[in-house]
């Protein structure tokens, strides 16, 4: 078990690294994969490489290198995000669009655009994003605890009911939007890589960065809470904290992946479930297994989108919740005759 | 006598209310190294809400937990996981873990929090896992594991956290007894190592059977606290229960067995009258009760299983004391309830001087069946030439059968059908 783990990470790694390459070669303009590895080489001092056609660094760098890294990170944000919430509920079909993280952050987006916000400053759409995402999750959290207890039941109930509101909320700013405004709005509630800049991925690192690493601080925590919380608690887990901790990050890295991409689905719900299959439940590769492999999956799913009808871009939200919804449909059909117990 | 051993645990008029509604009020307890503690009382009395004070899962809204001289409230959560340990009804995790992983989790209080668990955790885990028997599980998946097996995961997860004081919540109320009774022996057997276990246990056998002390709990109050002997008294659980008990002590065991006594619904069904000794109409009592007939019963000796099961059923029956001889004035007395039964039934015991007449009494029986001895029963051995030639006029004029006719007869309600004499 121990050496299969180790040879997922290793393979997943491998793999991403090879998506990556093949990633930014595709497109209108073929780039071929050496030329990355060229300009890398180049600018880590090897300069007996030379450099690739000047044509060819311009496509990397302003246009394929950042659409590939913000499917990456999204792709990690929103997996590592299931990961907690199916851990932090222990239910293995949470997510963090199921629990309305997605929503808020698109509330958030929405109305930066509606206010103007988003033009005064590149930091508000993010911000706003962010808050959003954390809003819908602890209103969910504040909803669904009483005398510190937090029930499975009601976090499903009271995030369809916050997940719902959000949306109404949304498509009531849209009634009221201007034309022009309308086409930013639609990539808000499909969510796309196309377009995305430097700033967008820069933006995201502070946050992600310490967001993701809070998560794996906590990755044994995840395991005791897997025990129920009375449980978790009797083995010295301060479990309100926790819960509150996780909550946060969790809003935050999924906050933040919206604020790039707009809502991206089933990344967070079916990722985390795959590879809870291929390495078991513990946290401590479950995490990284799926952070590996939802940058992975984003990443194809968005070469893809490019890729399959040229001229035509498919945007992203569409080829994950063509993917995704049956195979959620799959494990509800599963779990009805097994149980919940595997995966 | 030794030194007492010193009190792990102490509370002081304890209470916990939720909305003015109280739960517990002015319980005050203490628990020393090597007790056995069980918590008994009837549903909602207040005993896991008890256990979860004593955890520090819940805050009590009156009075205060000292654990080891120290209020619980001032203790962190992670030094007191290594004081005090929890175990409820089964957990299930909705996730595939290993059993290893499970058990190792007991040994998370002990590690810092980025520290891995390291040779020595694995080691102990093991070891748990050895101790409650199931060696070589440590690969298989908790939740494909039976109920009982997946409890003594969990004990094993208790054991790894080396903790002073156990707490048990119902730990086995959903197990069979051979893991009930495994349970509880290792329970009992860490009491003896100097733990402290206090446990709910809703089985006031089970209770009497392994506590050294017993609590019951009554609408939140403590109503008794003491050894089971003192506490286990129809006088006491009467009122708390509100029902009717009996206390027996138990044969294969010799603890204390707690009964409710049964309600009296008169049968509708014929008059059966049973003549037994020595236990031999114990058996065919329970069946005919079970099945509506109106039973009754004699001519019995005092304490005799018989009588003792007539009286505590209150069916009609004649007595006399212990070794006492059955004269034929007895006989008299008791010649209305075999005349006015349907049916008469000589069951198989011995027959001596003692209890001859009660072969007189069977003489006056409508109609009669001799019950032929199973293997089980007391054998019918004649200690008087009287006897025996009684025994044989009986013979002449009745009808022999063993228990299982006797039985599918009475199921199937063909008992009081005449035969030919």
């Amino acid at each position: 078990m121990k050496s299969r783990r180790a040879l997922v990470l290793v393979l997943l790694a491998a793999g991403l690294a090879a998506a990556v390459l093949l990633a930014v070669g595709a497109g209108a303009v073929r780039v071929p994969p050496l030329s990355l590895l060229r300009l890398a080489a180049y600018h880590l001092g090897f300069r007996g490489v030379g450099l690739p056609p000047q044509q060819e660094v311009t496509i990397l760098l302003l246009i394929r290198l950042p659409r590939v890294l913000a499917a990456l990170l999204v792709g990690a944000a929103l997996a590592a995000g299931g990961v907690v919430m199916q851990g932090l509920f222990r239910n293995p079909m949470a997510s963090p669009d199921i629990l309305g993280v997605s929503t808020g952050g698109s509330l958030g987006a929405v109305t930066a655009i509606a206010t103007g916000l988003a033009g005064a400053s590149p930091l508000f759409l993010p911000a706003l994003a962010v808050a959003g995402a954390l809003a819908a999750a602890f209103l969910i959290y504040a909803i669904s605890s009483y005398r510190g207890k937090t029930s499975l039941l009601f976090v499903v109930l009271a995030g369809l009911a916050i997940s719902s509101f959000f949306n109404g909320l949304v498509s009531a700013i849209l009634l009221f939007a201007r034309q022009y405004e309308v086409s930013q709005f639609i990539f808000w509630t499909m969510g796309g890589f196309d377009g995305r800049t430097w700033r967008q991925v820069l933006l995201a690192l502070p946050v992600l960065v310490p967001g993701l690493a809070v998560m794996a601080l906590f990755a044994r925590e995840l395991n005791l809470l897997a025990l129920g919380e009375e449980g978790a608690q009797s083995l010295g887990l301060g479990v309100e904290t926790a819960k509150r901790i996780l909550l946060a990050a969790t809003a935050a890295v999924a906050g933040v992946a919206i604020s790039i991409s707009g809502p991206v689905g089933f990344v967070g719900l079916l990722i985390p479930h795959l590879f809870r299959l291929l390495v078991g439940p513990d946290h401590r590769v479950l995490l990284p297994a799926s952070i590996l492999g939802g940058a992975l999956f984003l990443i194809l799913c968005d070469l893809a989108g490019r890729t399959l009808a040229p001229p035509f871009e498919i945007r992203v939200g569409i080829i994950t919740a063509v993917l995704g919804s049956p195979y959620f449909l799959f494990l509800i059909l599963r779990a009805q005759r097994r149980g919940l117990h595997r995966g | 006598m030794a030194e007492p051993s010193p009190e792990l645990l102490r509370t002081q008029s304890l209470g916990f209310a939720i909305d003015g509604r109280e739960i517990l009020r002015g319980v005050s307890l203490g628990v020393r190294a090597g007790e056995f503690v069980g918590l008994i009382g009837p549903n909602g009395a207040g005993k896991t809400t008890l256990l979860r004070l004593l955890l520090g899962g819940l805050r009590p809204t009156a009075g205060e937990v000292l654990l080891k001289g120290r209020p619980l409230s001032r203790i962190g959560v992670r030094e007191r996981a290594r004081t005090t340990a929890y175990l409820s009804q089964e957990e299930v995790s909705p996730f595939a873990f290993p059993v290893l992983d499970l058990v190792l989790m007991g040994r998370y209080p002990h590690r810092g929090r980025l520290e891995r668990e390291r040779e020595s955790d694995l080691e102990k885990a093991r070891r748990a896992l050895s101790y409650v028997g199931l060696s070589g599980f440590e690969e298989r998946y908790f939740h494909e594991l039976s109920g009982g097996e997946r409890q003594l995961v969990l004990f094993a997860r208790v054991l790894a956290q080396e903790t002073e004081l156990l707490l048990l919540d119902e730990p086995t109320s959903n197990l069979d007894i051979r893991h009930q009774d495994l349970f509880f022996s290792m329970a009992l057997e860490l009491t003896r190592e100097g733990k402290a276990v206090v446990a709910c246990v809703h089985d006031l056998d089970v209770a009497s059977r392994y506590c050294s002390r017993l609590v019951l709990l009554d609408r939140g109050r403590v109503a008794a606290d003491g050894s089971p002997g003192e506490v286990l008294k129809p006088e006491i659980l009467d009122p708390v229960f509100e029902t009717s008990t009996m206390v027996t002590p138990n044969a294969a065991t010799g603890s204390l067995s707690v009964s409710v006594m049964p309600r009296c619904w008169p049968g509708e069904g014929p008059r059966v009258h049973l003549i037994g000794g020595a236990g031999s109409a114990v058996n065919l009592t329970r069946e005919l009760n079970r099945l509506g007939y109106r039973v009754s019963g004699g001519i019995a000796h005092e304490f005799d299983a018989d009588h003792t099961l007539w009286r505590n059923l209150r069916l009609p029956s004649r007595v006399v004391g212990a070794f006492q001889r059955i004269s034929a004035q007895d006989v008299e007395q008791a010649a209305s309830l075999v005349e006015e039964a349907d049916l008469t039934v000589l069951a198989s015991f011995p027959i001596g001087p003692g209890n001859v007449e009660n072969l007189r009494l069977a003489a006056r029986a409508r109609r009669l069946v001799i019950l032929t001895g199973g293997p089980e029963d007391p054998p019918r051995t004649f200690f008087s030439e009287e006897g025996r030639a009684l025994f044989g006029e009986l013979q002449a004029r009745s009808r022999l059968s063993d228990y299982a006719r006797l039985q599918r007869e009475m199921e199937e309600g063909s008992i009081q059908t005449p035969w030919p004499r």
